[in-house]
């Protein structure tokens, strides 16, 4: 069991779960159905929760296992539970319609990553040996936030735009996690329960959107009414 | 010589003997999956039996082309089979470009099957060989950027040196890199193969049909061939996938050991992709055949980001 001593091994482990991430993230951009949507994202998070979890073993830091627990707890399971439920409130049936359509949007994705790749490399210092665990995450952690940004600038729907939001918050997750090994735990719960709470805010904004305007288009929100 | 002959040989029957086991394996399964009881394992053997002593209709329209056809898919299958590693890391063919070669002779048998589709004239054949042309436009060039990816990890394009590079290095195929071509490849696999996302092998009833709809005049012996054609390209890009991303096990050299636990490796190995193959077809509805292009862009993107991020790491 030499290998789970091994931090050689851990920066594989850790890559690898990245580059899922990664496909997950593209995956997102590309699937039309609201609920694949949903449990795309609690895919994502039950990696992030992971990669949490393999550097928390590598570098003895034993408060980013809670960090690990509590993205299994919110995001893996609260997270997607209430959107679903929301889903099933609103009755909504028919697919995201994005504004540019999705072959581009993958490529356009696909560019950004690109962008985030170059970004982190200016990051990456060799010298520093063997802090590097998880460095190529860093670009994994910023193109999955530019690809969650360009999701938000992409969608009509006010719904489809949180999961959007929640995925770049995935993305500053990560970049939080490789670059310095968890965060002190009272800023980890603090950005937790901002998470749960701006779900519960937004899922009740979505509906009341909807109520009002009988649509989530929030191209429509420009007209005002009495 | 005598040696060589013997490989060639020997790879040769592999892949006509093992292409239709493949496919019937993947059927028994997937009617499992689906609660039925599904034909055995061994009807495709059957169904080429039969069709081989069949007589044939060959249309009045039809020309010299309709009947090369079934030859040159089947040759330039069998050809692309014999330069791709399966049971041993050395391959009995070497040509000039190695794998660039297979996906080139991959290209020329579609090729044919679509001009087969399009010389009898019925409307059919041309809207399959259109469809055909227009999946395969998009997945040849994510074929390419994934075996681009190995290629530049392994600093050759010959397929035999890539698995041998890949044996020495047994846990390359969890980087980055290689997880996005192995993503890209998947994909192609079943856009090439007329798996259900894309096309749907198991029927010949449905009006978004793509290579059914090109093969839809053949019959008899011609559609024997062709139909073994393509349960070789489907035996040839499994092992593909598995041999250039997972060779261990791989025979390194020729010795009757290490070529039978290869063997033996390859069976679990394909059991595995077929099960992942199949896993896709009963999850997944077939897509509108304007929805292709959306999968095939994403297939493309992880290819590029493949072939980026070998040079980035």
């Amino acid at each position: 069991m030499d290998f789970l001593h091994n931090p050689e091994f851990g920066d594989k482990l850790v890559t690898l779960m990245a580059a899922f991430v990664l496909v997950f993230q593209i995956a997102m951009v590309g699937q039309r159905s609201l609920i694949m949507n949903i449990r795309l994202f609690g895919a994502q998070s039950f990696l992030l929760a992971a990669i949490a979890a393999v550097i928390a073993h590598y570098n003895h830091a034993p408060h980013i296992y809670v960090a690990a627990v509590m993205t299994v707890l919110v995001k893996v399971i609260l997270v997607p539970v209430l959107l679903e439920r929301l889903v099933d409130r609103i009755e909504i049936r028919h697919e995201i319609e994005p504004i540019v359509n999705v072959p581009l949007s993958i490529v356009i994705s696909g560019g950004l990553t690109l962008v985030a790749y170059i970004v982190g490399e200016s990051f990456y210092h060799p010298e520093t040996g063997a802090a590097s665990l998880g460095h190529n995450t860093l670009a994994v952690a910023i193109s999955v936030f530019l690809i969650g940004f360009f999701m938000m600038i992409n969608r009509r729907k006010a719904l489809t735009q949180v999961f959007a939001l929640l995925t770049l918050e995935n993305g500053i997750f990560l970049a939080a996690i490789c670059l310095t090994y968890g965060m002190p735990l009272v800023v980890d719960l603090g950005v937790f329960f901002d998470v749960l709470v701006a779900v519960l805010v937004l899922g009740i904004l979505v509906y009341r959107i909807r109520e009002t305007f009988e649509s989530m288009d929030v191209s429509k929100l420009r007209r005002l009414r009495g | 010589m005598t040696g060589a002959i013997l490989k060639t040989l020997a790879q040769l029957v592999l892949l006509l003997m093992l292409a239709p086991l493949v496919s019937g394996f993947i059927k028994m399964l997937k009617a499992r999956l689906q609660m039925r009881r599904g034909p055995g394992i061994l009807q495709p053997y059957r169904d080429i039996h039969k069709l081989l002593r069949k007589g044939m209709v060959v249309p009045d329209s039809a020309s010299w082309l309709f009947s090369a056809t079934p030859y040159v898919v089947f040759l330039a299958t069998l050809l692309a089979g014999l330069m791709v590693p399966m049971a041993a890391a050395d391959t009995p063919v070497g040509l000039f470009g190695g794998v660039l070669a297979v996906v080139y002779l991959l290209g020329l048998s579609r090729f044919f099957l679509a001009l087969g589709g399009l010389d009898t004239g019925s409307s059919f054949g041309g809207l399959g060989s259109s469809r055909e042309m227009t999946v395969s436009a998009l997945a040849a060039p994510t074929l390419m950027l994934a075996v681009f990816t190995v290629a530049i990890g392994a600093g050759s394009t010959t397929l035999a040196q890539i698995a041998k590079v890949a044996i020495n290095q047994q846990w390359r195929f969890l980087e980055p890199s290689q997880i996005l071509a192995f993503a890209a490849l998947f994909l192609v696999l079943i856009a090439e193969t007329g798996r259900i996302p894309v096309d749907n092998p198991a029927t010949h009833l449905e009006l978004t049909m793509i290579h059914e709809a090109m093969i839809l005049e053949y019959s008899g012996p011609y559609l024997a061939l062709i139909e073994w054609g393509a349960s070789v390209k489907q035996l040839l890009l499994m092992t593909l996938l598995i041999n250039v991303f997972w060779p261990f096990g791989l025979a390194a050299g020729w010795s009757l050991a290490g070529l039978a636990a290869g063997l033996a490796w390859l069976l679990v190995k394909l059991a595995v992709v077929s099960c992942g193959v199949v896993l896709v077809e009963t999850a997944n509805a077939k897509m509108r055949l304007f929805r292709v292009p959306e999968l095939m862009a994403v297939a493309f993107v992880l290819g590029a980001l493949a072939l980026v991020s070998t040079f980035l790491f």
